[in-house]
């Protein structure tokens, strides 16, 4: 039905991992001592060091969130994974100097390809260190930054120190400390005033060795007017034990600013993918999620928007799939702050074969604010009938002048439609896999093109032998 | 990830936590059958060790919690003075006593009561001390195919302030007997601020059908706890209709158990908000069987500083294909200061159903009120009007037309009597 492109991603390409010898390596487990080490090897200032400890300490205090989270959160063992190793390289400049190993992972994601193709910027994270920065020269001389954390906070503390940890302070949840205390790699990006991004920037994200878990750090300021689309995918080797992935990622959208980040999340199975994401939305700024969780073995992530101007906008366009052995937990976030704020939810699941999917989803409106609007929609597809989904909304509104409205509901693919189109010639299977598709094409047409093409591609692969 | 869950208040210290007071209690009652009295210290003891559990909870989030602690209650009240049954006459098939005589002459009909599990979605502790300390409620049971279309009435009279009521109340349907029961929860007058707890129990054999419907009009200091937990055998219907106009603070926990084939839940209930009033409801439609109906319809309209938390879960188990549940919670908001709480969940585990729920929460339409207005009715009049209307649909859906009338009336008297 779908014939593979040039930019279709095979799923197996993923599968590998060459071995490394990691420069630096901080050992497994997470004391006082690896998290001054991390510090100390990436030449730190003591202020950093400071709000890194307080984290650790946040972190060792705050219970598993077991009270209304899945126990299968008792299943990590903090002990055993590594939470720092690097090349200890600088983020190069040129294709030249990334180290040939490096490179040859990543010619089999295709990463060259890609950056040919219309990539403003690539930021490849190799493990927590940026092996490869660059960035387009016309992006340069906009005055855009397109760093990693740890060179974002060290050459522009004036930009980003204002910002680091503000929109989600370290104490928001027990893997945003866990975080603040042992990040390193992900993006820092700066978008000067009325500069508007014509092309996403893009960075990809791979865990490449056994117990290691990736803890990237991402933060994104649009002044005042511009605009900017932020893309973010990751695929990851298959290894026995697993893995744990616990990124912050922040976004602020001053005044008139636009910001997209687009997520395809397809981590390999045994991946605990534990993140926290949030935005602050200034006047009439527009920040939209557009997220995709195909991947993992739990995934937990609730992207918020917090509407803190006047006619501020916020938007999560979500699509979850669900196969065998794997929890999709995800949702969103909707805190209005100020009048006239209005925001969105679009949330479809798919859950296959033992999988199950969740949505959580908060709405916050408070009482002296006028004219707050917000609506969420969740529909879940049930392809098995061991798959399992939940619902789990809260919303609070106060005042006579705000409105909320929440619909969910839960169906299967009818029979009557796979039998339609078997009498067409269709396989089962591959009719099962266009209902899907159509389920959540609409959302699909809200990715970029190119991921839009590989999703469909993702899709249809794991509804392989999922019926008859 | 985070999430705001109330902090744990201080319910360990009441009254019933001192064993002094459980000892003179049970010497009271000694005359007792054995059975009971050791069901009473099982709950007691169970109690006690729940009061040390933390309540940072999913079920506690957004209530509250401290508004329904029993820490000031200072005495049992007497409960010959809270239970009254009418429209009963003993000549008929079935039988409606007060549980409170029953313990002495029919003890036998009520040995099920050990047995007799609560809603569990949350206040276990308050349920456990009314399994404990209640010394009256209704019996109501039915034979085989009884038909019995003359209401049932059960008055309710909240306690004095300081003082608890509970009763345990029970409701056993045998096949194809079909009654109608109206349940009142009422003061005496309207100084009286106790709090009354009603734990209720109803089981439907197969094919059964009861009509319900509940008001409850307490005086405006009284506290009201509400534990229902339906059981429904195969092809039986239960239809609930529940009126919450009065009370300070209101705690409803409703489990529907969908055991058997066919069985059908529908599940309405309104709360009229004002000044300070609080509406915690808390539903659970449990589905264990294929091709059952449960419909769940909350509507709060909310005047004043009135808050209303309804968090509703539709479970339905892997074994419960063509399953149809549906869960609605519409919220109007008339004053700034009014808040709505929604927490609709699902958690489905079969894939051959139709599940959906919705929630909504809004202020009345301007242009509603601009119509009204426009034809001379005072606008604080036509948001009054507005809001009995949306109110109304709860009632609609009564299938008993005596029952469907004094729901009506009751509501509009109510929207008559002047609010501030």
């Amino acid at each position: 039905m779908i014939s593979p492109s040039a930019v279709d991603i095979d799923r197996e390409k993923g599968n590998f991992h060459f071995d490394s010898q990691y420069a630096f390596d901080a050992g497994v487990g997470l004391t006082e001592q690896v998290v001054r080490y991390i510090s100390e090897v990436k030449s730190e200032d003591p202020w950093l060091l400071q709000f890194r400890l307080k984290a650790l300490e946040t972190f060792l205090k705050k219970p598993m969130p077991t009270h209304w989270a899945t126990r299968d959160l008792l299943n990590i063992d903090f002990d055993v994974i590594r939470y720092y190793l690097a090349k200890g390289q600088k983020p190069s400049r040129s294709w030249d100097e990334v180290p040939e190993d490096v490179k040859l992972t990543f010619e089999r994601l295709g990463i060259p390809e890609q950056e040919r193709k219309f990539l403003a910027g690539v930021e490849a994270q190799f493990d927590s260190e940026a092996a490869y920065s660059r960035m387009k020269e016309d992006l340069e001389k906009q005055g855009v930054l397109f760093v990693g954390s740890t060179e974002g906070l060290k050459e522009h503390p004036e930009i980003f120190k204002k910002w680091f940890g503000k929109v989600i302070p370290t104490s928001d949840n027990k893997f945003s400390a866990l975080n603040s205390a042992v990040f390193s790699g992900g993006s820092f990006i700066y978008v000067p005033p009325g500069v508007k991004l014509a092309q996403p920037l893009q960075a990809y994200f791979r865990i490449n060795a056994e117990n290691f878990g990736q803890f990237e750090r991402t933060l994104i300021i649009a002044d005042e007017g511009s605009e900017v689309m932020y893309m973010e995918g990751c695929t990851a080797p298959k290894f026995e034990t697993s893995t744990l992935h616990s990124a912050v990622v922040e976004l602020v959208a001053l005044k008139g600013a636009k910001i997209q980040y687009v997520t395809v999340q397809n981590w390999s199975n045994n991946v605990f993918n534990l993140v926290t994401k949030r935005a602050m939305a200034e006047e009439e700024a527009e920040v939209r999620w557009i997220d995709c969780n195909i991947g993992s073995r739990l995934t937990m992530k609730y992207p918020g928007v917090i509407l803190r101007g006047r006619k501020a906008r916020g938007e999560v366009v979500s699509i979850a799939l669900a196969n065998d052995g794997q929890h999709q937990d995800t949702g969103a976030k909707m805190v209005h702050a100020a009048d006239e704020t209005s925001s969105n939810v679009v949330s479809k699941s798919i859950s296959i074969g033992t999988g199950r999917s969740s949505y959580r989803g908060l709405v916050q409106m408070p009482g002296h604010l006028k004219g707050c609007k917000n609506n969420t929609e969740c529909d879940a597809l049930l392809i098995n009938n061991n798959s399992q989904t939940d619902t789990y909304p809260a919303i609070t509104v106060k005042g006579d002048d705000n409105s909320v409205q929440h619909e969910a509901s839960v169906s299967k693919v009818s029979a009557e439609q796979i039998f339609y189109m078997q009498q067409r010639g269709l396989s089962e299977g591959e009719a099962m896999s266009l209902c899907v598709n159509g389920f959540v094409n609409d959302l699909i047409r809200e990715f970029p093109m190119e991921y839009s093409v590989e999703l469909k591609r993702l899709i249809d692969l794991e509804m392989e032998g999922s019926v008859g | 990830m985070q999430t705001s869950l109330p902090s744990p208040s201080g319910l360990s210290s009441t009254m019933f936590n001192d064993p002094d007071f459980f000892r003179s209690f049970a010497e009271r009652r000694s005359w007792e059958p054995g059975w009971l009295a050791d069901f009473r210290k099982e709950s007691w003891e169970k109690a006690q060790e729940f009061s040390h559990h933390s309540k940072k909870n999913e079920h506690w989030r957004f209530s509250p919690k401290s508004r329904f602690s029993l820490s000031r209650i200072q005495e049992i009240a007497n409960p010959k003075e809270s239970l009254r049954i009418d429209g009963y006459s003993s000549a008929e098939s079935i039988v409606c006593e007060n549980l409170d005589g029953m313990i002495l002459d029919q003890p036998n009909l009520i040995s099920s009561i050990p047995n007799l599990l609560g809603p569990q979605l949350g206040a276990e502790d308050i349920f456990l001390w009314g399994n404990c300390f209640a010394e009256s409620g209704y019996y109501l049971q039915a034979p085989k195919s009884a038909q019995i279309t003359n209401p049932i009435t059960c008055n309710f009279l909240t306690p004095p302030s300081g003082s608890i009521v509970f009763h345990k109340n029970i409701v056993e349907l045998e096949p194809f007997a079909e009654v109608v029961l109206i349940e009142r929860v009422r003061s005496a007058n309207t100084k009286e601020a106790g709090t009354i707890a009603n734990l209720t129990h109803i089981h439907l054999g197969e094919g059964a059908k009861l009509h319900r419907l509940l008001i409850q009009e307490c005086s405006t200091d009284s506290t009201h706890f509400l534990f229902e937990n339906f059981h429904l055998d195969r092809g039986s219907s239960l239809h609930t209709t529940a009126l919450h106009l009065g009370s300070k603070q209101t705690r409803v926990e409703s489990k529907g158990n969908l055991n058997g084939e066919g069985a059908d839940f529908s599940y309405n209930s309104l709360f009229l908000g004002n000044n300070q009033q609080l509406f915690d409801q808390r539903t659970l439609q449990h589905h264990s069987a294929p091709h059952c109906l449960s419909n769940l319809l909350c509507k709060n309209a909310l005047f004043g500083d009135s808050r209303s938390v309804f968090s509703g879960l539709i479970k339905v188990d892997e074994a419960a294909q063509h399953t149809d549940a549906y869960q609605t919670n519409r919220n109007l908001l008339l004053s700034s200061s009014a808040e709505a709480n929604s927490l609709p969940g699902l958690e489905i585990l079969a894939n051959e159903v139709k599940c959906s729920h919705g929630a909504t929460t809004s202020r009345i339409d301007e242009q509603e009120l601009y119509y009204l207005q426009s034809r001379g009715i005072p606008r604080n009049t036509a948001e009054r009007m507005i809001s009995l209307g949306f109110l109304t649909e709860v009632i609609q859906s009564i299938p008993s037309d005596s029952s469907k009338e004094l729901a009506l009336k009751t509501l509009e008297e109510n929207f008559d009597a002047p609010s501030s």
